[in-house]
């Protein structure tokens, strides 16, 4: 058994204990959850362990990420394991301690000015206000992407106890905004490189979270199409139902591709902008089809809180919108594959990943 | 990630393949430059230029993954992806060849006898041997296992040919025909019995090859009669029987490659020139659409010549590849027309016009050749376990 799927085995026997359940203002994560999962250690890998990580690859991360995606569980790890805690260490700050929820903000209007010379890590004021901010009121702390006179900043502050205004996504995970009124905290300047990758990562976060719950419906969806009996015979020997299942089975092999391909180009330590662009694209698209034929299969029941199978279909129909729209992500594709110039598209693609 | 049998490992990355790479573009960018060829759209149908196959077959680029007693040049499949995926991208005319080298020649290679392969495969390889697919007929299109042409053998141990096939391309530029015969009577109870796979020289008597024209005029397909054709004892492909099960095998060759979703690919470069031209935001976000679908086919593809390289012969994967692939050639026409300003016509002055009339008229193929996606839909809900 390869490291990799040891983390997998692990995640699931965590998961086997915490079922997904309805979230509400009142209970919007899964706290018992994460404090399993941080307990194990779980929240720490793929960060080195002398910055008080658990250590691990970045595969074992995705690993953890995607399984907890299949598991539709409701804690931040895919924002702290992917994005914030690597984006705080490549930034030279101080990673929280790995069971204190970390998130990030890269929409809204916040801007950061220095304290002191502001050429390296230093001290920064913040004001203003980070919007669809994912975890707001359950994340202990935040990186905030801020702009800056100098360029953007990586903030890192700590929001506990902080006022966060009440909004959710269609699963019902948290995603408010938070206002700053000079905040004093940690930070470092970014190149606009730095910045764009940052938002790039997070793409991919959603990404791989988006390949793993495709992947788990469409195995929900044939499970379904296997026992449900109508007219005589299982749903699943019907041929319009086996169009529909292989519809969705193309879908969903086709973003597991190039999701996998867009991570290992990551950990090759390739440029990932234009590779993450087009994973978040590929497999926001194939929610349209996955969802709406894994919903018709399932019939009534399936348009249901008692059945499973919105905890995934509503996180998708989110996820897809999330770290940066489809229709943004898709122009960021198409302008960088014409870099260079009008002839340069299918050099450019055969480069991507 | 995964489990179903639907899913193959990632395709590791290939030096060799990203160096032959570098070397057919430097050619292609030579022979487009010498105004050997002009880009244009499906052009593993309808580019037929014995000469350009010539060039390829000297460069080493056909046969490339046989052995080398056979003309081959034992390279890998990744590599060979490389090759045919440059040549299709530049809409280069590779038609000629193109069965020839992608199934009949493997299939040559798993069930020939010794001396056919001797004769045929480096010819094959040197772009001087061209193949056409003998499977489809008048009254069996999906339903291969009902077809009617049939074999027997005469006095002399020969074969005696009569009946008729269709929609096979290029049989009036082509020199054998694989054909599916059935050698023994139809058994209702096993329909896949009785079925064999003859190498019919198309120059025999008796055949007669009359021209089918597809929606833009072109004669690419035709009607291949065979009227009492006496095809020689040797000329069986495999075993007299089996014609069903090596018929399933080259299918998952014919069904593989790149040229499974790049048919349309001159449209988009065209189209990705007119972005570059006046970057607009919808045209911006089509460009990106599309290449993220295109991206993720390549993945897939490369995933499938990763594991031929591993000695599987994925046709499960292979049949949802084309599945998804030749949705998205279609698809392509109408997202362009969607972003930019464009009419499709065959006389337009505007390249975009021509290669979105180009690709309009071959649509309805991409989705029917090899295959319909109805037949390749029933083969992935196999894989799912569904049937």
């Amino acid at each position: 058994m390869s490291d990799v799927d040891l983390v997998v085995e692990t995640v699931r026997d965590i998961l086997s204990a915490h079922e997904p359940f309805v979230l509400t203002a009142d209970r919007p994560w899964d706290a018992g959850l994460w404090a399993a999962l941080a307990e194990a250690g779980l929240t720490g890998v793929g960060l080195p362990e002398e910055a008080g990580g658990s250590g691990g690859e970045l595969a074992d991360a995705v690993a953890i990420v995607a399984t907890l995606a299949q598991g539709a569980a409701a804690v931040p790890v895919a924002e702290q394991l992917l994005v914030a805690a690597p984006a705080v260490l490549a930034a030279d700050l101080d990673l929280p301690a790995p069971d204190e929820p970390l998130s990030i903000a890269v929409d809204g209007a916040v801007t950061a000015e220095p304290r002191d010379d502001g050429d390296g890590p230093g001290s920064w004021t913040l004001t203003g206000t980070a919007t669809d901010v994912a975890w707001a009121g359950v994340a202990q702390h935040l990186v905030v992407l801020a702009t800056s006179p100098v360029g953007p900043v990586l903030a890192l502050v700590d929001v506990t106890g902080r006022e966060t205004t009440h909004a959710a996504n269609l699963a019902g995970e948290p995603r408010g905004s938070l206002v700053f009124d000079g905040v004093t905290c940690a930070g470092a300047l970014l190149t606009d490189r730095q910045a764009t990758e940052l938002r790039a990562r997070y793409a991919l976060a959603r990404a791989v979270q988006l390949s793993a719950a495709l992947e788990q419906v469409l195995a929900w969806t044939v499970q379904y199409a296997g026992e449900r009996v109508q007219f005589g015979r299982p749903l699943g020997r019907f041929q319009a139902i086996q169009m529909e299942l292989a519809e969705m089975a193309g879908e969903v092999t086709a973003v597991a591709a190039l999701v996998d391909a867009a991570v290992q180009a990551t950990e090759r330590g390739e440029s990932l902008v234009a590779a993450a662009a087009a994973a978040k694209v590929r497999a926001g698209a194939a929610v349209e089809v996955v969802a709406r034929l894994a919903h018709q299969v399932h019939g009534a029941i399936g348009f249901t809180q008692e059945h499973r199978l919105h905890h995934l279909t509503r996180r998708c129909w989110s996820w897809r919108d999330e770290a940066g729209t489809e229709l943004a992500w898709s122009r960021v594709l198409g302008e960088r594959l014409l870099a260079d110039g009008p002839d340069g598209l299918w050099p450019a693609l055969t480069r991507v990943v | 990630m995964g489990s179903n049998s639907l899913t193959l490992a990632p395709a590791p990355r290939s030096a060799a393949a990203e160096q032959v790479r570098e070397e057919v573009r430097a050619f292609l960018a030579e022979e487009l430059a010498a105004g050997s060829f002009t880009t244009s759209v499906d052009t593993w149908l309808s580019g037929v230029d014995p000469a350009f196959s010539r060039k390829l077959g000297e460069r080493g680029w056909l046969g490339m993954t046989w052995p080398e007693e056979y003309g081959g040049h034992e390279r890998t499949a990744m590599e060979r992806y490389a090759v045919t995926e440059e040549l299709l991208a530049a809409g280069a005319p590779v038609a000629a060849h193109w069965i020839a080298d992608r199934q009949s020649g493997p299939n040559l290679l798993r069930y020939g006898t010794e001396a056919q392969r001797t004769e045929i495969l480096p010819r094959i390889a040197a772009g001087e041997c061209f193949f056409v697919i003998g499977m489809s007929e008048p009254d069996s299109g999906s339903d291969l296992a009902s077809i009617r042409t049939r074999a027997t053998r005469n006095g002399d141990g020969d074969w005696v040919v009569n009946g008729a096939k269709v929609w096979t391309s290029n049989a009036h530029t082509s020199h054998y025909a694989i054909t599916l015969v059935r050698t023994s009577p139809a058994d209702p109870a096993n329909r896949h019995a009785g079925l064999s796979q003859l190498l019919v020289d198309l120059s025999l008597p008796g055949i007669t090859v009359n021209p089918i024209r597809i929606l833009d005029g072109g004669h690419h397909f035709n009607e291949v009669v065979f009227d009492d054709v006496v095809v020689p004892g040797d000329m069986l492909l495999g075993e007299e029987g089996n014609g069903w099960h090596q018929v399933t095998a080259e299918l998952a060759f014919e069904r593989s490659g790149p040229e499974r979703f790049l048919s349309t690919y001159p449209l988009v470069a065209e189209f990705a020139r007119r972005v570059a031209a006046d970057p607009d935001p919808a045209g911006l976000a089509a460009l990106g659409r599309l290449s993220a679908r295109l991206l993720a086919l390549r993945q897939m593809s490369l995933r499938i010549a990763a594991a031929l390289d591993r000695g599987e012969l994925p046709d499960i994967p292979a049949a949802l590849v084309k599945d998804v692939g030749t949705t998205f050639e279609a698809d392509v026409i109408d997202e362009v027309r969607r972003a930019v300003d464009v009419v499709a016509s065959l006389d337009s002055p505007d390249p975009l016009g021509r290669a979105l009339a180009e690709a309009q008229l071959h649509a309805p193929g991409y989705t029917l050749r090899g295959g319909t996606n109805e037949i390749l839909r029933g083969i992935v809900a196999r894989g799912l376990g569904l049937r």
